[in-house]
């Protein structure tokens, strides 16, 4: 016998399963599918503006940094400004979505293509974000490679008012309406990677990134 | 992984010895318990969600083996292979001849308390792969000569900074660090390396999503994202009770699971996994392999032990545990340490391999009352304490003993006698003092503290001359 | 009210003052109360250490002691839960005795919860001065809710000063048998429990399960402490000093 006969065979003796409780069962796995019941919920102020604050609010607490502006258009200027704050190169990988904008216009040299490991900026838009917890939930795709968002030690990602959810339940549901099924992977992103395996005290920059940028796009 | 339970008093003792952990005990159970106790507050229902947590994870074990049938059906749709294991054993086999197919030379390992019941490292290591742990904390472990974890959120929470510098200096070779931060740098540049290497990525599963035949894997360093990101090969090992529902599910699930486990509203990094690389994608695994292990679940389906099955591994019983905080978990002597260990410990790994576990807790209720899952862990400790007893897995002397005061107490006449004298006995030995050093009918009480003396007369002897005075005086 | 009084065998063996004090507390409160003399051991020790056979009698032996009474009071949070909450389920396989149990469960009080909630005692009778901290037994607090009560009997007495302690709500580490199959563990975790309420600079350290008072007392006089008071709650409200 398979292991997997033989691990269902003995769950299902311990269910007492038969041929008639099986239908049962699958109604209601399927009726189960078909509810997709949810949770309690926090409440999140659904207004646009009120989705925005929360957002913000959740990712500087979770130790990101935040800039506005208007426009998608406005992005590689801000983006321009952050590098130079940050004393970093006016270079980066760039998720080849987002490869149209104006970066030259910029100042800032970009590569469209995944990360590699000598990248130190990577930049990333997101399919949307949550205010709940302040978190990016990024697609992967040839278009939204996900090392980007990993492998260089500064993630700068541009957020979309509009694309603003209040929970992670808000972002499976418009995963389902625009992309019908998930993408090989979903990471949701809150703020640069930490550790606190040492003596439990926090250290930002485990892995993956030491920094995370969010550029909020307000008429976007 | 070899279980040392049966020696769990004298583990005990060496941890009550040692001082490093003490002090380390001492520090982690502040952060722990204060930050979670914080975070809970953010949400507006934690008890509502506490109680959806639990309902929809028994709504799976209900019909456990559809919903894994479920599963297997949508993983082996997006191109991914659904293997099963009865034990440790044939996760080993399976890891092993993966590798072999693949041409694996190096596995980067994300944390699977799994791949520990199993003691994956060696079979790979046997079968010339090299493992490499890269949650900072099991890498820790992994270079101080394989030793096991003590907390299954937190691996290296008896360990204190200056073993991980010496640690650090003898193995990399470079000047010591002093610095928890760069000491972090050094560790990110050692498995970086690895990360860009590995052929082969290991991790456990916090949860299976049924609905899309996903993995959803929950960490803080983004070393679950590398290894299901850049190796060519990414294997799930993970146990058959994990399966959940759907994406809602989860939603839930992420509401309670970081908050209980390290205070956070949300982990840094939550992915969701789903099939395999795409013709035109730049990055993710070609090949993606689920091990969905038993190593003794399915005996507790429809058990009186099933609540366990819906622990989702926050640690959070243990941290709020007295008897946890106190020695740690190393002394527990297997993977899982703390209550939620104490109970599988024993189902998992034979009742009479650690006969001490379900008794070394107070029964106070702290775990029971954080679990974010509703498992009333006091009450299934308390049932193994019967199993052992129906089993005579007991000592004589504490059957005797029991079962002496039971009889004695069932025959009020004799209780009146036995408890006439005893309470003599025991002023006597009080010697006119307040307390009694030594007992040598109880010497485990007196070990670290006094017995405080009795009055020297019962209740029920001074209420029956009561009762006589007041019947005289009316 | 007639209440019948479950004395605990703590109490019987160790401080029969408990009991004198639990009777002069209700009978404050108007109650007429009765103490069955045959009355021994709730079986908790049993129950807790697994033998379901020998925790059975002994509930058989204190459901037909006490069933005839309207009300049964107890001066400890984890006896009066055992008799609630244990004992229906010790008995679900005989229906005739598990009927019994259940019947009895609901008028099982814990002491200081009655006095509040159920005759709601508002002059109690001691007049007991200094400074005190509060432990909160395990099984009282979180399977009875016993928090606010024993403080508001105590707030009735205007010479108590009540300093919390940090962690007043964590294990003092007696846990019955555990204390003894456990010692040294438990002797740490009672440590802990020590220098929290020593931290409070209080006079006496007050709780309302005698177990976990001895346990503390041990603890306490070990560590070279003589002079801070262990006390049941109602052996304070009952103090006259």
């Amino acid at each position: 016998m398979s292991s997997r006969e033989d691990i269902l065979g003995r769950v299902r003796a311990k269910l007492g399963r038969d041929a008639a409780n099986a239908a049962t069962g699958r109604d209601t796995v399927a009726a189960t599918l078909a509810e997709r019941t949810q949770g309690p919920r926090p409440h999140v102020n659904p207004e646009k503006s009120a989705l925005a604050g929360r957002f913000i609010d959740q990712s500087l607490a979770y130790s990101s940094s935040v800039d506005r502006v208007k426009t998608r258009a406005e992005a590689p200027a801000a983006v321009a400004r952050y590098l130079a704050d940050q004393q970093l190169p006016a270079q980066a990988v760039i998720w080849p979505q987002l490869a149209g904008l104006d970066w030259a216009g910029a100042g800032v040299k970009v590569a469209a293509r995944g990360a590699e490991d000598a990248d130190l900026v990577g930049i990333t838009g997101c399919f949307c974000a949550i205010a709940e917890t302040g978190t990016l939930m990024l697609c992967g795709s040839p278009d939204t490679p996900a090392t980007v968002s990993l492998l260089p030690e500064t993630h700068i990602a541009l957020v979309s008012a509009s694309r603003i959810v209040a929970g992670m339940e808000d972002g499976f549901a418009l995963a389902r309406a625009e992309l019908g099924r998930l993408p090989r992977a979903v990471n949701f992103v809150s703020g640069p990677s930490r550790t606190g395996d040492i003596e439990q005290t926090i250290v930002l920059g485990a892995h993956g990134p030491y920094r995370v940028h969010l550029i909020l796009l307000d008429n976007e | 992984m070899e279980s040392r339970s049966r020696r769990f008093k004298s583990n005990a003792l060496a941890a009550l010895a040692n001082p490093v952990l003490q002090g380390n005990l001492k520090m982690a159970k502040g952060k722990f318990v204060d930050k979670r106790a914080i975070a809970i507050k953010e949400i507006d229902d934690f008890e509502g969600t506490r109680e959806a947590a639990k309902n929809l994870r028994n709504r799976v074990l209900e019909n456990l083996d559809l919903w894994l049938e479920k599963f297997e059906e949508n993983a082996t749709a997006r191109g991914a292979t659904v293997l099963w294991a009865k034990d440790g054993a044939e996760i080993c086999r399976h890891v092993v001849e993966i590798g072999k197919r693949h041409g694996v030379k190096k596995a980067a390992k994300s944390k699977s308390m799994l791949s520990e019941e199993a003691g994956l490292n060696h079979a790979l290591t046997a079968a010339g792969i090299q493992p490499v742990e890269t949650d900072l904390g099991e890498y820790i472990l992994q270079i101080n000569d394989n030793e096991p974890p003590s907390h299954i959120i937190a691996p290296v929470m008896h360990k204190g900074l200056d073993e991980v510098a010496d640690l650090f200096e003898k193995t990399h070779k470079t000047p010591r660090k002093t610095e928890i931060p760069a000491l972090t740098r050094e560790a990110r540049e050692v498995l970086r390396e690895h990360f860009l290497t590995a052929d082969m990525g290991i991790s456990g599963g916090n949860f299976l999503v049924a609905e899309t035949g996903s993995v959803a894997l929950v960490t803080n360093e983004g070393n679950g994202r590398m290894v299901t990101t850049l190796p060519k090969v990414h294997v799930v090992v993970t146990g058959i009770e994990k399966v959940i529902p759907t994406l809602e599910d989860l939603s839930t699930l992420m509401r309670l699971l970081p908050r209980s486990a390290t205070g956070q509203s949300i982990s840094n990094y939550v992915s969701v996994l789903t099939g395999v690389k795409q013709p035109d994608d730049h990055d993710g695994p070609e090949h993606l392999y689920f091990i969905l292990v038993d190593n003794g679940r399915a005996e507790l389906v429809g058990s009186e032990f099933q609540d366990m099955l819906r622990c989702i591994r926050c640690g959070a019983c243990m941290n709020h545990c007295p008897v946890y905080q106190t020695i740690g978990g190393h002394a527990y002597g297997w993977v899982y340490p703390g209550p939620m260990g104490s109970i599988l410990t024993p189902l998992y790994t034979g009742i009479e391999n650690a006969i001490d576990l379900p008794h070394a807790a107070t029964l106070c209720n702290q775990c029971g009352v954080v679990c974010p899952v509703k498992i009333p862990l006091p009450e299934l400790l308390r049932k193994l304490r019967e199993t052992q007893v129906e089993t005579h897995l007991r000592p004589w002397f504490e059957r005797l003993a029991l079962k002496g005061w039971a009889w004695v107490a069932s025959h009020p006449a004799l209780y009146g006698l036995g408890t006439w004298f005893g309470v003599r006995y025991l002023k006597w030995l009080a010697g006119g003092k307040a307390s009694i050093p030594v007992l040598g009918t109880a010497p485990g009480w007196t070990a670290g503290r006094d017995f405080p003396a009795p009055e020297g007369r019962t209740f029920r002897e001074q209420y029956a001359a009561m009762r006589a005075e007041r019947r005289k005086s009316s | 009210m007639r209440v019948a009084l479950f004395v605990t065998c703590l109490v019987d063996l160790m401080r029969p003052r408990i009991g004198f004090a639990a009777i002069e507390l209700l009978e404050a409160a108007g109650c007429e109360v009765v103490v069955p003399e045959t009355q021994t051991c709730c079986g908790q020790p049993a129950w807790n250490s697994g033998d379901r056979a020998a925790a059975a009698a002994l509930a058989k032996k204190v459901i037909a002691e006490f069933e005839a009474y309207e009300t049964v009071v107890v001066p400890s949070g984890s006896c009066a839960d055992q008799i609630r909450n244990e004992y229906p389920g010790i008995l679900a396989d005989e229906p005739d005795w598990h009927g019994r149990a259940v019947a009895l469960a609901s008028r099982v009080y814990e002491l200081t919860d009655f006095l509040v909630n159920v005759v709601k005692l508002e002059a109690v009778p001691g007049n007991f001065a200094g400074s005190i901290t509060y432990h909160d037994s395990c099984t009282g607090l979180r399977s009875l809710g016993i928090k606010a009560q024993p403080r508001a009997l105590l707030a009735q007495l205007p010479g108590v000063e009540l300093r919390e302690m940090n962690a007043a709500e964590e294990c003092c580490g007696f846990g019955g048998t555990f204390s003894v199959k456990f010692g040294e563990i438990s002797a740490a975790i009672a440590e802990r429990k020590c220098t929290n309420a020593c931290a409070t600079g209080a006079a006496a350290i007050v709780g309302g399960d005698l177990g976990c008072l001895l346990n503390i007392e041990g603890k306490l006089r070990r560590m070279g402490d003589e002079t801070t008071r262990v006390l049941h709650v109602a052996e304070v409200l009952t103090a006259k000093e």
